[in-house]
């Protein structure tokens, strides 16, 4: 028996997660994501490797998505929809929430802003999340008769999970994007010790070791209090969903413990509507923010005050959170435009900034932005950067396969040279087989098959005493001992014995027998004989 | 008989069993009994009797009664023995002599026996060899768990035995067994049984293999047993908590290993490491950093609470960890925050805390943090804290002034931080002076918003520079006189060196050099003997080495040669010396006092020339660093008592000492100067009667100044009883010139003048004018005095058991009330004449004589309880009277007292006057 994965997407780069794994004759797809930096047929994962036919519902037991990020959701309603796959759908129950405003927005800025020919419909994703089967953590769900999954948290971001799939006695995990340090909102990584035949792991930091994050943490709330206690504006772009709340908590207990009052604005949009969820999905973040949960909602923000464009002309010290990162448009280029001239203005970009983007051009600070022939910009504000990864770095990859152990180990989202390496890495220090496979490649592993043995009577009795004799130490063998080490060598001494012997009776069953019956047995054979 | 007393169904069973002797006919005890047999044995009035019948009836059915009974029984056992002790030992040799019975094989009766033979001994039970292998192999599982759990704490078994059994189960397949192997592995090592490597290597190597072990209660034990960094990744936070308080008990690490757990990639080291090394540091790496990134705050604590203990381990560790320790600042929950701070001050305690110029930004950030916790922690720091610039200082104070105006809760430990930090900077206090100065003096002469909080910080941080320095200050004398108005709300600040009153006195000391010239306190020998490292003192209880200098003329020269530790040199507010007190070793209390004593012909020169303000306050500090002293036994007691009453005599003298020689005007009227030589006189006569065992040199000193204080009363020419002090002059004068002679000394020129104006004046101290005393007094100067410890002190103690106001003693008017006295004298010989005396408010007294041949003797002590005699009682509902132990002066018995009975010579009184109440039964 073996398990063979089979990788559509997200082998050797990072974009359009999608991994087939075949275990034990059940199909399962994890994960059915698009690339995002590319914008013909390669951006969906190639299905017809799946089933030449087109007959997904036969070939696929079920599909599971680890979380809403949409390189590893974009190609669901496209795959359901227009593929045609019927089979089941799993996703933990924020991601089912929240798939569907990710997808809009999507679908949105595809169609409206870019013009681009849409693949997909609002209707097709209402009628893909009908066949969506929500599932909570830690919940064992029996798919069909052999196929077993089960969720376990997962970190990166709100309802972001590990899926563990059994058949027969074969196991895996699936790791999706995960954060194996917590964060303000977010918890750690947390799943069992398992027995597993293979890991498929993401790698997207496979090089790195990330230092503290207090450290940044701490300079970035530093830059902010000195610009706001200097009279100054800050302006931090970002995307609704994460690191917006990640930051907004930041702060919000920075203001508290510090008394500070200037006020802080959250502009609307997605960041709202995403508040909204993040305020119900308290089981599924940090253990900070449960904790303080009886007393006051986390998300509740204390000094987060109500935007309204009056505020972008108030004179005086604020901050505010304005939608989409990168200021590529919308109201934190407004706000940009406004601020950038003043010198205690603070731009902080939290993360990275595509090419192209306002943000990328910021980050070497120059003095002009030419956004088009007739405006320009002068950028005499300061800019910050800050490096919020919610991905675990290296240390944590091994962590986790050093705690879970398997038996086998897959590299998938990460760049090649970094997966190479930590491949290495993980078969020096660990012993454990690793793969890398590329797109479309397929690694086969051996699975685990346990045999029914029947155990013998004598045997269960045996195993239900302790499995260790005392052996008492000749006089002879004492008296050599007391001449070189006198005090060291127990008198008795420490005998295993569970010897198991397995034996192969005439019905041609296993049966696993007690060392004493062997003897036994033996003798009666021989007496046969 | 004894029966009677028992309810009659016990009656009825007991008789029963007893009866019918053989086990067939027994029957099993009921429910019922077994209730009323515990009645019986938890009353205490059950007779002795009852209880031994009941427990022959116990071990008697234990012996014919089915098995499923024997838990009740043994219980019931175990209660009686534990009520009735006397019949403990019994119940342990009849249960012991039972088990052989029981234990071939082992069962659950088995352990009930056991533990009932452990809860009666109520200590560790040993146990034999084979009967422990045997319950440890036993095939019930129960059995086996409660060896296990048991051994090493209430069952003592040959650690030989009980380590190979123990390695043996940590490989049981129940999971619980596995732990409690374990634990019982760490009982083991705690024991410090396992003297040899190998012993220790394998309970080590065990552990790591159960650290994988897949039950979460296993591996919580394992850590316990190997204290891993490898598992602080743990998906349990039981575990990783466990992780961290492991190694915080850890005591040898590698600087190496910690330097690394600081550090999640693997850092490269100078000497070609071995393989294990390198696997151990993939392990550690950043161990300590995951910790504190940890979602849950019980890790982060643990973290900052086991850094407690690493960061001594080394220097350049603790400077690593700091950098963690001020991320963990910006922690969310209150408890890390104060958890980092205290590790802080515990590192600030052991010298391993340096904060960088980095660091204190946040750290100064910390002060203004919301929780009250968190601020007074980190002000600790502050207070310990030796800033290297004048920036640094700055914002400190400005930090701290800040946090005034947001927190004006906390004004008490900010004014307190103030003064510490203001003590610790000298330096840049000086520099900031005159700002300071003109800032206050601003807003004094309203100039400037009168902010009052801001105004007596800054005046808390000027004033406390000076303290411990008492040379030349920048600080305007001016400063000082402000400060004083802001007495009772910055008096807290110092509470920690002087109370209020000291306070008010440094502060017009100060102030006062602004009218008379500065005199550099510091080539004089009065300078404040305090305690250089008193922020050490202040940080904490720890017993930290005090180097204290006193200046005595021949250079500094530090106590702590004589070994002194902790001498008390603190000033301590007089009403909170007791709960300060430490004991000091007696011969270094002598050398300490003598220390004092021999400062004092060291000021003198300083009375003379008008400086006594400043004498005062080194004589009142002194007397208080005296008073700080506790003792382990009376000489010392009784020497130091000596040396505090001749410094109030010489501070009285000083006190007078202005008006008198130097003739100034007297200030506050003629009858306070009356009232301190009347006291003067006082504190002579005790001084003269009160100590017995001076050597001569100690006598002359003593004599001498006695002879002062009679002569200042005699410079006094208001004085009308000139005669009769001049005699009594006369008589010490006499005493002193034949003690001279005996020893062939010369006298000092103070008495040699007063010798010729004695031996001048033939009819008394009349025809002597005042002016001859004052040549006389110019020429004084204290002796040089060094005491021995043969010095013993005469004192009394009294107590009237049993009386106080509320319950007065009865008398009924004109018949004798008798007053319960416990007396206790020291130091007084039977041939003296001791005296109670009794005064009522209107002035009668009466004397009863104390016959000392009757007192209880043991050594110097002599004791007696006495009901003393009062006959005098009035007609009134209740009266009071005030009962004290003289002892009749025989030294200067110039004019007998006379008295009807009563004492011949003037009474010198050896305790305080005690009141005793007296209330009318009549």
């Amino acid at each position: 028996m073996a398990i063979e994965t089979l990788v559509l997407g997200a082998g050797q780069e990072v974009g359009k997660s999608c991994v087939v794994v075949n275990i034990n004759g059940k199909r399962i797809m994890f994960d059915c994501g698009m690339h995002m930096g590319v914008s013909d047929h390669r951006r969906y994962p190639n299905f017809s490797l799946i089933s030449p036919t087109g007959d997904f519902d036969t070939a696929l037991s079920c599909i599971i998505i680890t979380h809403f990020h949409l390189d590893h959701l974009g190609a669901l309603v496209y795959f359901t929809e227009v593929c045609g796959f019927h089979g089941p759908i799993y996703m933990t129950y924020p991601t089912k929430a929240l798939a569907p405003l990710m997808l809009e927005d999507y679908r949105k800025v595809m169609v409206e802003r870019h013009g681009k020919e849409e693949q997909f419909n609002s209707d097709h994703i209402a009628e893909c999340m009908k066949k969506v089967i929500a599932v909570d953590l830690r919940q064992t769900i029996q798919v069909d008769k052999d196929l077993q999954i089960r969720a376990y948290y997962a970190g990166h971001v709100l309802g972001a999970a590990m899926f563990h799939a059994k058949v027969g006695d074969s196991e895996m995990v699936y790791t999706g994007d995960y954060n194996m340090t917590p964060d303000r909102h977010l918890g750690a990584a947390q799943i069992d010790r398992l027995r597993l035949d293979l890991l498929i792991t993401e790698s997207t930091y496979g090089t790195t070791i990330r230092d503290s994050k207090y450290a940044r943490e701490r300079e970035f709330l530093d830059a902010v209090h000195k610009c706001v206690s200097a009279g100054g504006k800050v302006l931090i772009p970002t995307f609704g969903l994460g690191r917006a709340q990640e930051l907004c908590i930041l702060m919000d207990d920075y203001w508290e413990r510090m008394n500070l009052k200037v006020p802080i604005y959250f502009s609307a949009g997605l960041t709202k509507q995403a508040n909204v969820y993040y305020k119900m999905l308290i089981n599924w973040t940090s253990q900070k923010i449960k904790d303080s949960y009886p007393a006051n909602n986390a998300f509740d923000f204390k000094n987060v005050c109500k935007f309204e464009r009056s505020v972008l002309d108030t004179p005086g010290p604020c901050v505010l959170f304005a939608s989409p990162g990168m200021i590529s448009g919308g109201l934190s280029l407004e706000v940009f435009k406004r601020w950038a001239p003043f010198e205690n203005t603070l731009v902080a970009l939290p993360g990275y900034c595509l090419p192209g983007t306002v943000g990328h051009v910021l980050m070497s600070k120059p003095p002009k932005i030419e956004l088009d022939p007739n405006t320009k910009i002068d950028v005499r504000c300061q800019v910050h950067q800050l490096a919020f990864s919610p991905h675990t770095d290296s240390k944590g990859i091994m962590d986790l396969i050093k705690f879970l152990s398997p038996k086998h180990v897959i590299l998938v989202h990460g760049e090649k040279p970094k997966m190479v390496s930590l491949k290495e890495k993980i078969h020096s220090e660990m012993g454990i087989p690793c793969y890398h496979p590329a797109n479309n490649e397929t690694v086969s592993v051996p699975s685990t098959v346990y045999v029914k043995a029947q155990a013998s009577d004598a045997f269960m009795e045996r195993c239900l005493k302790p499995n260790f004799k005392l052996h008492k130490c000749s006089s002879q063998e004492l008296s050599i001992k007391t001449l070189t080490d006198k005090n060291i060598v127990p008198e008795l001494q420490v005998i295993n014995e569970k010897a198991v012997f397995i034996v192969e009776d005439k019905s041609k069953k296993l049966k696993v027998v007690h060392n004493d019956e062997v003897l036994v047995m033996l003798g009666e054979k021989k007496t046969e004989d | 008989m004894v029966l009677l007393a028992m309810p009659f169904s016990v009656i009825y069973s007991l008789n029963q069993i007893i009866k019918n002797n053989t086990p067939e006919s027994i029957q099993p005890i009921s429910m019922q009994t077994f209730t009323s047999m515990m009645n019986e044995i938890l009353n205490p009035s059950t007779p002795k009797s009852t209880v031994s019948s009941i427990f022959k009836t116990l071990i008697h059915s234990l012996l014919h009664s089915p098995e499923s009974h024997h838990s009740q029984i043994l219980k019931l056992i175990a209660d009686l023995s534990s009520h009735h002790p006397s019949l403990a030992q019994l119940a342990l040799d009849s249960l012991q002599s039972m088990l052989p019975q029981l234990t071939d094989p082992p069962s659950q009766l088995t352990i009930e026996y056991l533990d009932a033979l452990v809860n009666i001994s109520e200590r560790p039970m040993e146990v034999d060899d084979s009967l422990f292998t045997s319950i440890c192999l036993a095939a019930s599982f129960p059995v086996r768990l409660w060896m296990v759990r048991n051994s090493g704490c209430r069952v003592m078994v040959r650690p030989e035995l009980l380590y190979p059994v123990l390695m043996g189960m940590t490989k049981e397949p129940y999971p619980c067994l596995r732990e409690e192997a374990l634990e019982a592995l760490v009982r083991l090592g705690e024991c410090a049984v396992f003297e040899e490597v190998s012993l220790v290597k394998g309970c080590y190597e065990r552990g790591v293999q159960l650290l994988s072990d897949n039950e979460d209660c296993v591996r919580i034990s394992a850590v316990r047993v190997v204290s891993l960094c490898s598992v602080v990744r743990d998906m349990n936070m039981k575990v990783r908590v466990e992780v961290f308080n492991g190694l915080g008990k850890m005591e040898i690490v590698s600087k190496e290993l910690l330097m690394q757990s600081l550090s999640k990639r693997v850092l490269v080291l100078d000497q070609s490491p071995t393989e294990q090394f390198v696997l151990l540091a993939s392990n550690v790496a950043g161990a300590l950093v995951h910790g504190v990134e940890d979602e849950f705050f019980e890790v982060r604590k643990s973290v900052c609470q086991s850094l407690r203990t690493l960061t001594v381990l080394s220097v350049e560790f603790a400077h690593a960890a700091l950098n963690l320790l001020m991320d963990v600042l910006n922690d969310y929950k209150v408890e890390v925050r104060f958890q980092a701070l205290e590790t802080m001050h515990h590192m600030a305690i052991n010298h391993c805390l340096e904060l960088q110029e980095n660091y204190m930004h946040k750290f100064l950030d910390v002060l203004e943090d919301n929780s009250s916790e968190v601020r007074f922690s980190a002000r600790k720091i502050v207070r310990l804290m030796k800033l290297r610039n004048h920036l640094l200082f700055k914002s400190t104070m400005d930090v701290l002034l800040k946090n005034l105006d947001s927190y004006p809760q906390d004004e008490a430990d900010i004014f307190s931080v103030l003064s510490h930090l203001g003590r610790n900077h000298k330096q840049f206090v000086d520099l900031i002076a005159n700002e300071i100065a003109d800032e206050v003096e601003a807003s004094f002469e309203g100039n400037r918003e009168f902010n009052s909080a801001r105004m007596a910080a800054l005046l808390v941080l000027s004033i406390s520079a000076p303290f411990l320095n008492a040379d030349v200050c920048p600080i305007p004398p001016v400063i000082f006189s402000f400060a004083a108005t802001f007495l009772s709300r910055i008096c807290c600040a110092f509470s920690d060196v002087m109370n209020r009153d000291t306070l008010l006195e440094y502060l017009i000391q100060k102030s006062s050099s602004m009218v008379q010239p500065e005199v550099n306190i510091s080539n004089g020998e009065g300078q404040n003997p305090l305690a250089k490292d008193d922020v050490q003192n202040v940080a904490g209880n720890e017993m930290i080495h005090s180097e204290i200098t006193i200046n005595n003329g021949e250079g500094q020269l530090p106590l702590s040669k004589y070994n002194v530790q902790n001498v008390a040199l603190e000033m301590k507010p007089p009403n909170d010396v007791g709960q300060h007190k430490r004991p000091v070793h007696d011969s270094v209390v002598l050398t300490y006092i003598n220390y004092i004593l021999v400062k004092l012909p060291n000021i003198w020169p300083k009375v003379q020339s008008c400086s006594a303000n400043e004498v005062l306050c080194s004589l009142r500090h002194w007397k208080e660093e005296l008073t700080s002293l506790t003792f382990d036994s009376s000489a010392p007691a009784d020497a130091s008592a000596f040396a505090l009453l001749y410094l109030k005599i010489i501070k009285l003298v000083v006190e007078v000492w202005d008006h008198l020689v130097r003739k100034t005007e007297v200030v506050s009227g003629t009858v306070e100067l009356e009232d301190k030589l009347e006291k003067l006189d006082g504190r002579a006569k005790e001084l003269m009667n009160r100590f017995i065992g001076f050597s001569a040199e100690e006598e002359i000193s003593v004599l001498e100044l006695i002879l002062l204080t009679y002569t200042l009363r005699l410079c006094r020419s208001e004085i009308c009883s000139r005669n009769f002090i001049f005699k009594r002059m006369t008589i010490i004068y006499l005493r002193t010139e034949s003690f001279l002679k005996l020893r062939s000394d010369v006298a000092s020129g103070f008495v040699a003048e007063l010798g010729s104006l004695i031996r001048e004046s033939s009819n008394g101290g009349a025809s002597c004018s005042s002016l001859a005393f004052d040549n006389c007094l110019k020429l004084f100067s204290p002796k040089r005095l060094m005491i021995r410890e043969g010095i013993r002190h005469r004192r009394a103690e009294l107590s009237i058991p049993n009386n106080c106001p509320d319950y007065p003693l009865p008398f009924a008017p004109g018949l004798t009330a008798s007053i319960p006295c416990d007396i206790t004298i020291h130091n007084i010989s039977s041939n003296c004449r001791a005296w109670v005396r009794m005064c009522i408010n209107d002035g009668f007294t009466q004397h009863v004589y104390l016959d000392l041949q009757s007192f209880e003797v043991s050594g110097e002590v002599r004791k007696i309880s006495y009901a003393v005699p009062y006959y005098r009682t009035p007609e009134l509902d209740s009266f009071n009277l005030k009962v004290c132990i003289g002892l009749e002066s025989l030294f200067e018995n110039v004019t007998p007292v006379q008295a009807h009975g009563g004492p011949k010579c003037e009474l010198v009184l050896l305790c305080e006057e005690k009141i005793v109440y007296l209330s009318r039964v009549l």
